[in-house]
């Protein structure tokens, strides 16, 4: 694996500058050998996609070269890419999800019955599309191709009716179709189950004996470790530096991606619970189709503790986090904070209970992006003093405001500009901290953090957490959502695992690993039920 | 949570604000705050922006209209001048015109800085000057209590019209685009014009007309400078400016609604009640549209007449676009309006170009100032053609504004070859047709026209087609149809007296610019459609 007699692919002094001068991309030079895995690592905005869309001519590039198995190419589309064999799975896939299969896979090159058009060269672009389709043999090769890979899936089912990995089966099945040899996956494992991530390694692995090459862009610093052959960091636009796996660790890669090191393990000291603050009883919730999300649940979280709830995506968890904060009507059940009943309470009492909420998705409900920083800091609680004045605080209190807004900024290190400027230049992680402070700041008993890091680099997720070790160490009681296995592990002083509305288990980190979560997760292992509630 | 002295302190290692006493004091420090704020560079630079865009739309919108001017046989300069110089010469009118317009600007504007789309400010301006004429006429009442109570009541029947709608929207969902539309159906045909022509018509007159009695003068609102046109309504609509500016900016109501108008999700998730912020913005934006009937009812006609409002909720919409949306940009809007109105009657009169060329020149401004505002809301639902327009204007507008002007000069050449065609059948000329070409040179011109005319219309048609997909044989096709246009339309002209000259001139003419500019970017260039998005 040293010497690679043919380099798959070179790209020399790639610079991508986009509009406003910024430079994604500047000056990288980075050349993947045949039937090599190569990791791209970074952090969000590093400038790893851009990359690849550079190379896979979605993006033309500023300057610099690109060669494919030594010659060069200008792309003009993607269309010229899959035409030399390079193949890309996106990060959101570019599905149809009403559409079969076969019709997902064949879309752009659908296979005509015979070559009618063969005569007309010239005409054929203008032509083909008004010709009838034939499935049938594209089915042939589907099929033929999901058993060389080991990637069985049915042909004749609706991409809405999949799991996510079978999806993402879906599109390794599109680019193999189009005969790809150089297969580019952008974060493939972002959506998938510990299991499903074990799969696609296997999978991958096939395809290395195949003789494929692969690129894997990814943040999470374990998988590059498990399956590339060489390893490049990218950093604001620049390459880092380029190590084999063998040579390099976790650590090491860690801190090419920041500039600094990294702690993994965030330091904390044992919990030290006291009274109940949350207490969910027999919680029966729907979803938005009337369909239990949430089937009879029961836990307590206690003050000076960060309990953690670990589950994929779509099993209820968003749906319990919203019934507690006063989003979701509670079908059946109780809720109660320090003994006061607060199930019917909507998310405004629910504030001035004291309980505070990092929603999931800061930019769809967390924030609002047209509004300055100062206002998104004091929404939730701009109706109260000391933000409302006036007779029956009609009026907005604008120094106050800024007074408040000043502090938190400078408390929770947020970067920007100027906070009357709106919140959507800043950067995800100074979203997201503006996010929590604005749930922290009011100094709540109970703090409901859904996802919080979900999108963020390891900088910012270190900062996150560490704050919530903090405000647990202050006595705040904490419930946790997260589809990382990683930080449940890493900040929760007990585990909870949801799997289809229901609660599956609840450990001590010390007494369960990631397998057994992962299993799980997966409604694997059904454990002993909670009678660990009294823990 | 009132303990908020204590809730900072030792937790965030800063000092905890101080609530300071006395209201007033805080509300002017946040007035100030307001002010000198907008004097910083990003609001300044965004608020320039805004009105640099305004500018462009109206100068190209001006541009358009002298086009058509030219086309259909009027004098464009001539007409501006007259226009310009009639207005400037009564600006009592610009400012009285501007009156209801700035009312329904605003309450348009509110609704939409909630999120909600109020397009039946129509129908509350007229229940609104309906109510404050019946509280006019109906009894005398003292001399500042009358006109006021009479503006209370138009504004309150006002919101009342638009309060319906917003339950329906709020607790039904059933959008409000239908409803207040729905709304001024029932207000303006029917209801309004029932009471003036039925129970509350005016006995005194000896012919029967749909008006009310006239008010008492008790209800007049004064008139400003002396002016038979200019009333007090101006100023009030002023006070509504500033107003709305305070509620907006300054309150925490006005924070909420914008909330729920830029954001509904984060706004419910954060505790706002987004069903009472959309009642309660309808019926501000209502009351706000009554209140424009009310004030042209007291302060210039005195009565209320069936039909007497031609259109002024709806050109509130229009001034609301103009004004992006923000109570500034109203008044700046509603005075440009009421420029264009003021200056209507002179260029007719004096100019000799009819007074509907307003009406096309306020279309063709909406227009250009409403394109770039829609392409980028469906850019952000994911339209990936807005998206390109929104990304790369430069290369994305060639190609989709060439591809239409293709379509409509191929259009016009078809149609200009069945009429030639539809001649010749009907002067039963076709089964000599081989020998007049020969013998006949006006003939001969005519069958060639034609032919020409039918084959670069369908190459036009395959032009449109493949252009949107981008390929270079659509631009090599194109420039050669570009010029085949402007010839065809000085041989119609000049040859057989058609009057198509000028519009196959003007296609031909910008469907040339067009094509070399599609060649440089799809053919030099390369584009990639299709990016990240």
């Amino acid at each position: 694996m040293e010497v690679f007699s043919i380099y798959a692919i070179e790209l020399e002094n790639i610079w991508k500058v986009f509009p406003g001068n910024v430079q994604a991309n500047c000056d990288i030079t980075l050349r993947i050998g045949e039937g090599e895995v190569h990791g791209l690592l970074g952090e969000n905005g590093a400038g790893k996609t851009t990359l690849m869309n550079v190379l896979y001519g979605l993006l033309s590039r500023t300057s610099g070269t690109v060669k494919i198995r030594g010659k060069e190419v200008n792309f003009k589309s993607p269309q010229d890419a899959i035409r030399l064999g390079i193949g890309m799975v996106h990060q959101h896939f570019k599905l149809i999800p009403i559409m079969t299969v076969t019709e997902n896979v064949v879309l752009g090159a659908e296979p005509l019955y015979a070559n009618l058009t063969a005569n007309l060269k010239y005409w054929r672009p203008s032509i083909n599309p008004a010709l009838p389709t034939n499935f049938r043999s594209a089915e042939k090769k589907i099929l033929r191709i999901a058993e060389e890979n080991g990637l069985q899936i049915d042909p004749y089912a609706k991409i809405q009716d999949l799991s996510v990995g079978l999806q993402q089966r879906v599109e390794l099945i599109k680019i193999l179709y189009r005969d790809a040899d150089i297969l580019i996956l952008d974060e493939p494992t972002a959506v998938l189950t510990p299991q499903e991530v074990d799969e696609l390694f296997e999978t991958l692995e096939t395809f290395r004996k195949e003789g494929k090459t692969i690129i894997l862009i990814t943040h999470k610093l374990r998988e590059p470790m498990t399956i590339c052959d060489r390893i490049t960091v990218l950093r604001r636009g620049e390459l880092v530096g380029t190590v084999k796996r063998v040579d390099t660790s976790r650590e090491q890669l860690a801190e090419m991606m920041v500039g600094r090191p990294v702690v993994f393990r965030v330091a904390k000291t044992p919990a030290k619970p006291t009274d109940t603050v949350l207490s969910v009883e027999n919680l029966h919730v729907q979803d938005d189709r009337g369909l239990p999300a949430v089937r009879d649940i029961s836990f307590e979280v206690k003050r000076g503790e960060i309990l953690g709830l670990a589950g994929v995506h779509g099993n209820g968890q968003d749906e319990l986090v919203e019934a507690i904060w006063g989003l979701r009507k509670v079908h059946h059940g109780e809720i109660y904070i320090e003994g006061e009943r607060v199930t019917k309470y909507r998310p405004r009492k629910m504030r001035a209970t004291g309980v505070g909420y990092i929603p999931q998705d800061r930019q769809k409900q967390g924030l609002i992006l047209d509004f300055t920083t100062k206002e998104n800091l004091i929404l939730g609680g701009q109706h109260e003093p000391p933000f409302a004045t006036g007779p029956r605080g009609f009026l907005l209190n604008a120094l106050d405001i800024t007074n408040y807004s000043n502090i938190l900024v400078k408390d929770f290190d947020i970067r920007l500009r100027d906070i009357d400027e709106p919140i959507s230049t800043l950067s995800g992680g100074n979203q997201q901290k503006v996010v929590a402070a604005r749930a922290i700041g009011p100094n709540p008993k109970l703090l409901l953090a859904s996802h919080p890091t979900r999108g963020l680099d390891v900088g910012a997720t270190e900062y996150i957490h560490n704050v919530l070790i903090r405000m647990r160490d202050q006595g705040v009681a904490i419930f946790l959502i997260s589809a990382d296995l990683d930080e449940i592990r890493n900040v929760s002083d007990r585990i909870a695992v949801i799997f289809k509305g229901e609660l599956v288990a609840i450990r001590t980190p010390e007494e369960t690993d990631e397998r057994e979560l992962g299993l799980l997760m997966a409604g694997e292992q059904r454990a002993i039920p909670s009678e660990e509630l009294t823990q | 949570m009132t303990d908020s002295s204590k809730d900072l302190e030792s937790e965030m290692g800063g000092s905890p604000p101080k609530t300071m006493d006395g209201s007033m004091t805080t509300f002017l420090g946040s007035m100030w705050e307001q002010i000198t704020g907008f004097f910083k560079w990003h609001n300044l630079r965004r608020s320039l922006i805004q009105v640099g865009w305004a500018i462009m739309s109206i100068i190209l919108a001006l541009l358009v209209a002298s086009l058509i001017m030219l086309g259909t046989g009027f004098n464009p300069i001539v007409a501006f001048s007259t226009l310009i110089g009639g207005a400037l010469l009564q600006p009592d009118i610009i400012f009285w015109w501007a009156t209801p317009l700035i009312l329904t600007g605003l309450s348009v504007a509110l609704a939409f800085r909630a999120g909600l789309f109020n397009i039946g400010a129509e129908g509350q301006l007229y229940m609104g000057s309906m109510a404050a004429a019946i509280v006019g006429f109906m009894a005398m009442l003292p001399i500042f209590v009358h006109p006021l109570l009479a503006l209370l009541i138009g504004a309150v029947v006002g919101g009342l019209w638009a309060f319906v709608p917003a339950i329906l929207k709020a607790y039904r969902g059933a959008h409000e685009v239908v409803t207040t539309m729905m709304m001024t159906y029932i207000a303006v045909p029917y209801f309004t014009t029932w009471l003036a022509a039925g129970p509350l018509r005016d006995p005194t007159l000896i012919q029967p007309q749909p008006q009310t009695p006239a008010i008492w003068p008790t209800a007049y609102l004064p008139e400003l400078f002396g002016s038979f046109y200019l009333h007090f309504g101006f100023i009030i609509g002023i006070l509504c400016v500033i107003g709305v500016w305070i509620l907006l900016k300054n309150t925490v109501l006005g924070y909420e609604m914008r909330a729920v108008g830029l954001n509904e999700p984060a706004a419910e998730a954060a505790g706002i009640n987004p069903k009472k912020m959309i009642v309660i913005s309808l019926f501000l934006s209502g009351c706000l549209a009554g209140l424009g009937g009310a004030v042209e009812i007291l302060g210039y006609y005195h009565r209320f007449y069936a039909g007497w409002s031609r259109g002024l909720g709806f050109d509130g919409i229009t001034v609301a676009v103009l004004g992006a949306n923000s109570p500034m940009g109203v008044l700046l809007g509603a005075i440009f309006f009421g420029f264009l109105r003021a200056g209507a009657i002179p260029m007719q009169t004096v100019g000799r170009v009819p007074a509907e060329m307003i009406d096309v020149i306020q279309g063709l401004v909406v227009l250009f100032v409403a394109a770039p505002k829609i392409v980028e809301w469906l850019a952000k639902r994911e339209i990936s053609w807005a998206q390109w327009i929104r990304k790369e204007p430069m290369k994305s507008l060639p190609i989709f504004l060439g591809s239409l002007f293709a379509l409509i000069g191929s259009m016009i050449l078809l149609a200009m070859a069945a009429s030639m065609f539809g001649t010749l059948m009907v002067l039963d000329l076709i089964p000599d047709l081989p020998t007049l070409i020969l013998t006949d040179p006006y003939m001969a011109m005519h069958v060639a026209t034609l032919s020409l005319a039918i084959i670069f219309g369908v190459i036009g048609l395959y032009v449109f087609y493949a252009l949107l997909r981008l390929e270079k044989r659509a631009i090599w096709a194109f420039l050669p149809l570009s010029i085949v246009l402007i010839i065809l339309g000085v041989v119609n002209t000049l040859i057989f007296g058609g009057s198509l000259l000028i519009p196959l001139l003007v296609i031909g003419i910008l469907g040339f610019v067009f094509a070399i500019w599609s060649y440089i970017v799809v053919v030099r260039q390369g584009v990639i459609f299709g990016g990240e998005f």
